[in-house]
């Protein structure tokens, strides 16, 4: 058994479980606020993968490696981080601690674990099948994995993209990645298609979506390379069978050469063993500090927390981070913080020069503590952008992927 | 930051509002590119009133203006205020031609150096152009030169002012043509 950490810093102890976007911001703007306050960052990765671009990866248009970022700009600021995964998070006597065997006290705690996947349901799919059915929703390995299975595909194969449920990290992320694999195979096995199947009615950027992939994939066509099937169409999923790569729902079976099946997700798993989540799997939190509304003292944001209209999203947690920081140095000051200010942006590529995004500002709401989109704010881009508009939006999607990573890692 | 381990309420309030736009500008507003511009550095009354312009639909974007009708006039100094005192953080090496670059500074001294003063590297009256990324440039000058950004919506300028910067510019494209803009881009985009 480790001893606790008895250092005491001045400005006080703040632990954060995950070096993901949520936590690595968090860090990052807490030690730029107040340099006294000591961070420990706990991450068992030694290197993270964003998310991110990984459908630029599968797309062929992005290397896995340019999707890697370390933790030497945290470690560079005075940021601790210990390579480890947190074990158990306890609120009454102020501790973390590490499957290691390290206790690692703290004055607040913050949790950012990102999410973990509803695996039981479905007949033949556990963990063991997702390394022949990758949901690649994890980027790194997985994505690596699924990129190897489109390469090795004949032309003239399918792909079935699973999608999950709502509520889930990225809503538009299931059909950029169905544009990002088809604009593959458009250019390397134009025979082959995409069909994704989805337990929902309607998606995220639904008309854009749609209008590029006709403009780019045939849509709406015999031809067509992306078909989007609504269960209430084709079934629900029934049986997903990694050794016969075959799909089964309630009326039909396919026969795919690859199988993206992204299951239901819930808050990390640290966050549920250590009861910071409802019954809906996610965490209830005061949406102006983040503090979790079960526990006093520990944080929850990112994909794991219930945060009102703000989507599951890198943007959204980059911003949750800030406020949360902001939280935390008014707490520690025991001082009041300012009133946070949130936005969420989501750009998405779904072929050359071909990109859109949405946008939202937020405000705090006391009243019932919601955190509201700003009204008259925000929206999509138009559905009859321009061509040149279209390609703007590719250089200021590159350029938001590098400075969203420079604002979180550093 | 103070010895409580607090900076004081006004300041707070501003970063609060300036942290949300570094996802897209980058830290403190400086832009690691391609495209999205360093808006770290720029002049106070250029971006607030570049902000209202956004917001109230006159000058074009992409994406400014949707994120601009999310904030009051008092919200959009604090800003301003904000990114002024921040630096123009110059982090990216642009890939720049020499040949171009050298033409490139000809024009600057006959057409712009009057406004965009010191190679453009000065923030004080006018936008700071030295170092700003390239690709935006490019989106900018073409959108003044059409029309599309159109100055004479801009009442924060003289008339003298906007008459004077779109002669220049019509100079630049009728004597020098599409490689002359090319050439004041890459110019600005070789200073770091
Ligand atoms: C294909 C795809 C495309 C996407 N595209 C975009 C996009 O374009 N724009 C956008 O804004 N968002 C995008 N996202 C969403 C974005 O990646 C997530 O919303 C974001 O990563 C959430 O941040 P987080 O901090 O909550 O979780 P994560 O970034 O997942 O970080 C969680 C971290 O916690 C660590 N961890 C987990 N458990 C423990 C433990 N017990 N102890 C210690 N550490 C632990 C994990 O290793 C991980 O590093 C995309 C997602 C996907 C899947
Ligand atoms: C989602 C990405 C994104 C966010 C968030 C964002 N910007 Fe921008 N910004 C852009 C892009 C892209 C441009 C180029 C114009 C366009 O196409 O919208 C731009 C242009 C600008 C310009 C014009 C620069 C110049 O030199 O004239 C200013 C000023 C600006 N932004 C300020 C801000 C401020 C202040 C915020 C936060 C309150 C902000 N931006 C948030 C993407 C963003
Ligand atoms: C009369 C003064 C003047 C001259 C001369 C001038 N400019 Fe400008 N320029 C301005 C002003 C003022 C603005 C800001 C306009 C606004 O507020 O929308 C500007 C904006 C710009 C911008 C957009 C900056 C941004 O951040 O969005 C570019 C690019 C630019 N000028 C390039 C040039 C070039 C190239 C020349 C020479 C050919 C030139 N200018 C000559 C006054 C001038």
């Amino acid at each position: 058994l480790g001893l606790p950490h008895i250092a005491r810093a001045t400005g006080g102890n703040v632990v954060i479980v995950g070096g993901g976007v949520g936590g690595a911001t968090t860090a990052r703007y807490l030690k730029l606020a107040n340099p006294d306050i000591s961070v420990t960052v706990v991450e068992p990765k030694s290197s993270y993968h964003t998310c991110f671009m990984s459908n630029e990866v599968l797309g062929g248009e992005r290397t896995l490696e340019g999707i890697e970022v370390g933790y030497d700009g945290l470690k560079s600021m005075g940021i601790t981080m210990v390579q480890d995964r947190a074990s158990g998070i306890d609120p009454d006597a102020r501790t973390v601690t590490t499957a290691g065997g390290e206790t690692l006290n703290f004055d607040r705690c913050v949790v950012a674990p990102g999410i973990s996947f509803v695996t039981d349901g479905i007949e033949g799919y556990d963990e063991a099948a997702q390394e022949k059915i990758p949901h690649a929703w994890q980027a790194g390995p997985q994505t690596a994995l699924l990129r190897s299975q489109l390469e090795a595909m004949e032309d003239g194969g399918l792909v079935v993209i699973i999608a999950p449920p709502n509520p889930f990290r990225c809503p538009p992320g299931p059909y950029e990645r169905a544009s990002m694999i088809a604009h593959y195979l458009k250019a390397e096995k134009p025979k082959s298609k995409v069909m994704i199947l989805d337990p929902k009615e309607k998606f995220s950027k639904q008309g854009l979506f749609m209008q590029a992939w006709k403009d780019l994939y045939g849509h709406g066509t015999d031809n067509s390379m992306i078909e989007w099937n609504t269960f209430s169409k084709v079934g629900a999923i029934n049986k997903l069978d990694a050794a016969a790569m075959t799909v089964e729902t309630d009326f039909e079976s396919f026969d795919p050469a690859v199988i993206n099946y992204i299951p239901p997700q819930k808050a990390g798993k640290i966050a549920l063993d250590a009861d910071l989540a409802d019954d809906s799997g996610w965490c209830p939190v005061d949406k102006m500090t983040f503090e979790s509304s079960k526990h006093a003292g520990v944080h929850v944001i990112g994909d794991a927390a219930i945060a009102t209209a703000m989507p599951k999203s890198g943007y959204s947690a980059n911003s949750q981070g800030k406020v949360t920081a902001a939280a935390i140095v008014a707490a520690l000051a025991g001082k009041e913080m300012p009133q946070p200010s949130y936005v969420n942006t989501c750009y998405s590529i779904a072929g050359t020069d071909y990109g859109f995004s949405v946008a939202a500002v937020y405000r705090y709401k006391a009243d019932d503590n919601t955190i509201a989109g700003v009204e008259g704010a925000g929206g999509l881009t138009p559905v009859d952008a321009s061509p040149e508009q279209r390609k703007r939006e590719v250089a200021f999607a590159h350029s938001w992927y590098n400075n969203i990573r420079k604002d979180t890692w550093g | 930051v103070s010895v409580a381990g607090q900076a004081p309420a006004a300041e707070l309030e501003a970063s609060m509002l300036a942290n949300t736009c570094n996802g897209c500008h980058g830290p403190n507003g400086t832009s690691y590119g391609p495209a999205a511009p360093t808006i770290g550095g720029t002049n106070a009354a250029y971006m607030f009133e570049t902000m209202v312009a956004f917001r109230e639909g006159e000058r074009p974007s992409t994406i400014m203006q949707r994120i601009a009708k999310g904030y009051s006039d008092e919200e959009l100094k604090l800003i301003a205020d904000y990114f002024a005192k921040q630096p123009f953080g110059r982090v990216v090496d642009q890939n720049t031609d020499p040949d171009l670059v050298a033409r490139g500074k000809q024009i600057y001294d006959n057409l712009c150096e009057d406004c965009h003063e010191d190679e453009g590297m000065s923030a004080i009256d006018y936008p700071a152009l030295a170092g700003q990324m390239m690709p935006y440039l490019d989106h900018q000058l073409h959108d003044l030169i059409s029309g599309r950004r159109d100055l004479e919506k801009n009442e924060a300028l003289s008339s003298k002012e906007r008459r004077k910067k779109m002669r220049n510019l019509k100079e630049l494209v009728d004597t020098e043509g599409e490689d002359g803009v090319t050439a004041v881009i890459h110019f600005f985009g070789s200073k770091n």
